[in-house]
């Protein structure tokens, strides 16, 4: 059955490279291209590549896949366990160089053009929206699938799986997103180049379709290829850190934090009280500032967890209430100056003078630089923030034999003191393009990284993080140990709260939602439903919640260029992240072992019997 | 008077589109399945219903007939059956934390519909406004959209199929105790199927009421918490259809009563427009009496 399934895949393969775009070397920019494919090239609109670009090596190379997929169809078929892993192995590997030869020799052949063009004076590159495409795309996943199949062959495969996954749920869940999203895309637009055109045969149509698809997605992903789009990426992540943390605390105590929204509207509203109106000196406060954004989060999340406690209110319907229940206070402190109550006529100062409801701008002191103004002041390269990272890691992994709780001190006082140091060595002058200088990412994402480390911390090497995840794994036993679960459920909602209270350090002390410092009606708090998928796809650990959540902000990021080229909107993102979502809760359609952790370990303790029998068969003449 | 008159009849078009969801949610609940994904089904609802009934008029040359609307409504109530269907399938076949599967939902319907009506309106946030509306029926001095009086009627009905069919019982049974449910030859897995599926219906029907009864279009995140709110009246009518069509009344009226008040001299509008939340919030904490779920919601059935 698994050998059949295998065949159908290589099927499938073989009709998206005899379908799919391979390479698209000129593309307009409402995205009409140029496509690539071994069957010829398809150019419904007639477009012209620049003299002398040829491919003519995408035929050859289509036959060595076609060999290729052959080879590996029959190679599954050997009796024995170990050359078929060895074949495929090879295969994997096989197709992974072809892969890269396809790869260089495409962007070789486009350079050499590009340059060529500039040469005989052109003043622009003729070429200057090339890409790999969905033919090559699927031969590299196909060798990766290959390679994974390999280790399948051999004992113990399955359990190999199983203990990654992790790993294996989340990204599998994407894939399935991804292909979902694909499919409405491909429902909803027209394929590329093709809309208008006369008598379009059905060939240029699949691959129109198919390009549009793929050409959304490589949308979606630009932003990581280059720095201004990755400075952009993280401060659509930075948020995200938090508003996945805040929930990703609350699952860990099997406590479904939907609050988000509502948690970070009212740390932004305390933040913005105190960057505005404290009479503080500078450098108290910003601080201040901070400490008020976890306040009010706190405070919003703490009031859901108090009626949990004391009265059993579902956390989920109460956490959305307030959701709302924010939104209204945010718009009666910002909407307007005035209002009557009962006749009365009743003046409030924080709304700015101006038809958009915002706040006064925030003190100076108040202020979070911009991150390119942390690491370059004045376009001079400081060793503040490096010196002060290494001098912490240096301190932490240096005095391992201490206690834990001198050692995070010891870690802190190495950090500050190296950002002092650092921050008065000579630096170098370097050049700021506009592009980055523009970037709204600031100080607040060194917040969320510790706020990252601060969960890492809490859950895995304190007391009371142990006994938060013994409330969240199994209640009944937490609560026979001794733990307090009505307080547990308290200080879970609050710290979780003050977590999502902290993304307010971004929009409003950070000026990450526009570049002023104020905040703003319009301040996105929806980023705290973001977060329910940034833990789900992080599965509530530290490096996962930063990795998933950077992946939104890519994909954020990217979804801006998405609406003004191909006319789709943004939302798409918003419909892939419910996808993740709804795919990750049905385990990525998996087999049950790789959600139920002791269908789970049953694998792991069969391949380990599996393997210690073979062991004593292959040396019999061992023991007695 | 005039005043009392208008708060009755905004009391009942607020109340009509909890009930239907509440009712729907009734079934899902009674067999055993969370269903937060209300929310969303009413947008999908709305949605469907309104996009639907918009092409039909494009395709007709903006004709006005008889039928038009209730074609509309047909596509809610499908829509949302099929977000339904999506629902029960996550929650019963692969057994997905319902919570969390119900949240991907309620965030599909925010993106969903805006992705579709940037393709056929240019625009993320509106439909267009259609002609076509679902009719209204007299009702001494006013007159409702005939919703209304659906969702009034479902009540004893909902109570009726409840609590004196054997198909009632079933569903009670299998929410209270899948496995002696089984054991006495129920079929739980598609008693659950359909309880699910049906709270879809329900509620894509109360979305066709929002986008084609109510107003003449639909907009985005319209619903603004109704499916929540629903949810709450559930909790706090008991699981029980007239104890929801009290928790309804209670927070239609409150809804009534802060668009009376808007505009007006005595509180500002953005206060009383979270009055709805906080009085759900008040409900659950119990300070309005206390109610127990069917016993085994939430859990999913392992044969």
């Amino acid at each position: 059955m698994g050998r059949y399934f295998f065949l159908l895949v290589n099927l499938l393969v073989l009709l998206t490279m005899l379908l799919a775009p391979w390479a698209v070397p000129m593309r307009e920019f409402d995205g009409t291209g140029y496509l690539l494919n071994p069957l010829g090239p398809i150019n419904p609109q007639g477009l012209a590549l620049p003299e002398g670009l040829t491919f003519g090596w995408i035929g050859p190379v289509f036959v060595l896949w076609i060999l290729l997929l052959l080879v590996a169809s029959g190679v599954l078929f050997l009796p024995n366990a170990e050359s078929r892993a060895r074949g495929l192995y090879v295969l994997g590997g096989l197709g992974l160089a072809l892969f890269a030869l396809e790869a260089l020799l495409f962007y070789q052949a486009v350079s050499a053009a590009n340059e060529a063009a500039l040469a005989a004076g052109a003043r622009r590159p003729p070429l200057r929206r090339f890409a790999l495409s969905l033919g090559m795309y699927a031969g590299f996943f196909y060798s990766l699938a290959l390679l994974l199949l390999a280790r399948m062959q051999l004992p113990g495969g399955r359990a190999f799986l199983v203990r990654l996954r992790g790993v294996v749920v989340p990204v599998f869940s994407l894939l399935l997103a991804v292909v979902v999203g694909a499919l409405v895309v491909a429902v909803l637009r027209p394929g590329l180049g093709t809309e208008g055109v006369e008598g379009v045969g059905l060939r240029e149509l699949v691959a129109g379709k198919l390009d549009l698809v793929t050409y959304t997605f490589q949308i979606l992903f630009s932003p990581i290829l280059s720095l201004p789009g990755l400075f952009n990426s993280l401060a659509f992540a930075t948020p995200l850190i938090f508003t996945g943390l805040a929930v990703s605390f609350g699952f860990r105590a099997g406590l479904f934090n939907i609050g988000a929204p509502g948690q970070l509207t009212i740390g932004a509203l305390f933040a913005m009280l105190a960057g505005v109106y404290l009479p503080l000196p500078g450098w108290l406060l910003l601080p201040a500032a901070i400490l008020a954004a976890a306040l009010g989060g706190a405070l919003w999340g703490g009031i859901v967890g108090w009626l949990k406690a004391r009265f059993g209110a579902n956390e989920v319907i109460n956490t959305i209430m307030m959701n709302y229940i924010a939104a209204s206070v945010l718009l009666f402190m910002l909407a307007a100056n005035e209002y009557r109550f009962f006749g009365q006529t009743v003046r409030l100062p924080f709304k700015a003078e101006g038809f958009e409801g915002r706040s006064e701008e925030m003190q100076e002191g108040a202020r979070i630089p911009l991150m390119i103004h942390i690491l370059a002041p004045d376009s001079t390269f400081s060793w503040a923030l490096p010196l002060a990272v290494v001098a912490a890691l240096g301190a932490y992994y240096g005095f391992r034999r201490w206690e834990l709780g001198q050692r995070l001190l010891l870690t802190i006082v190495a950090m500050v003191l190296g950002f002092a140091l650092g921050g008065l060595l000579p630096g170098f002058p370097v050049t700021i393009s506009s592009a980055l200088a523009s970037q709204l990412l600031n100080g607040s994402f060194l917040i969320a990284i510790l706020a990252l480390l601060f969960y890492n911390f809490y859950l895995f090497r304190t007391s009371a993080g142990y006994e938060l995840r013994a409330t969240g794994l199994a209640p009944k036993a937490a609560d026979y140990a001794g733990v307090n679960l009505k307080r547990k459920t308290v200080l879970t909602m609050v710290i979780a709260g003050a977590l999502a209270g902290l993304a307010a350090t971004h929009y409003v002390l950070g000026a990450g939602m526009d570049g002023t410092y104020r905040l703003k009606t319009a301040i996105p708090a929806s980023v705290g439903f973001d977060g329910i998928a940034v833990a789900l796809m992080g599965q509530n650990m530290p490096l996962g919640i930063f990795l998933s959540a950077t992946l939104f902000g890519v994909l954020l990021a990217g979804g801006v260029s998405l609406n003004a080229q191909l006319g789709i909107s943004n939302q798409i993102i918003q419909v892939l992240q419910a996808l993740i979502i709804l795919f990750i809760a049905v385990g990525g359609l998996l087999p049950r072992y790789f959600t139920d952790p002791l269908r789970a370990a049953q694998i792991e303790t069969e391949a380990k019997a599996e393997q210690e029998a073979r062991q004593a068969k292959s040396a019999p003449a061992g023991g007695n | 008077m005039e005043i009392v008159i208008a708060l009755f009849f905004s009391t009942l078009r607020q109340a009509a589109p909890l009930l239907l969801t509440s009712l729907g949610g009734l079934f899902s609940e009674r067999s055993g399945v969370v269903n937060i994904a209300l929310e969303g089904m009413i947008l999908f609802g709305a949605a469907a219903a309104a996009i639907t009934v918009n092409r039909i008029e494009v395709a007709t040359g903006g004709q006005v007939a008889f039928w038009i609307p209730w074609v509309g409504l047909l596509a809610g109530a499908l829509v949302g059956g099929l977000v339904g269907l999506v629902h029960a399938i996550a929650c019963i076949r692969y057994r997905a934390d319902q919570i969390v599967s119900g949240t991907a939902i309620n965030i599909a319907a925010l993106g969903a519909p805006s992705i579709v009506l940037q393709v056929l309106y240019n625009n993320t946030s509106t439909s267009q406004e259609v002609v076509n509306r679902l009719p209204n029926v007299p009702l001494g001095p006013g007159s409702v959209s005939i919703l209304v009086i659906v969702a009034f009627l479902l009540v004893p009905l909902v109570w009726w199929v409840l609590f004196k069919t054997p198909w009632g019982l079933r569903l009670r049974a299998v929410g209270e105790h899948p496995e002696a449910a089984e054991t006495m030859g129920v079929n739980v897995i598609r008693m659950r199927y359909t309880a699910v599926i049906l709270s879809g219906v329900l509620a894509g029907i109360a979305g066709a009421y929002l986008s084609i009864g109510f107003l003449n279009q639909f907009i985005r995140a319209m619903s603004a918490g109704a499916g929540f709110i629903a949810l709450a009246a559930l909790i706090f009518g008991k699981w029980h259809p007239f104890g929801v069509l009290g928790a309804t009344l209670l927070f239609g009226f409150a809804q009534a009563l802060a668009i009376q008040l808007q505009g007006g001299d005595i509180l500002p509008a953005t206060i009383v427009q979270a009055m709805p939340f906080i009085l759900t919030m008040l409900v659950l904490a119990g300070f309005i009496g206390r109610s127990r779920p069917p016993a085994a919601v939430g859990k999913p059935y392992d044969k």
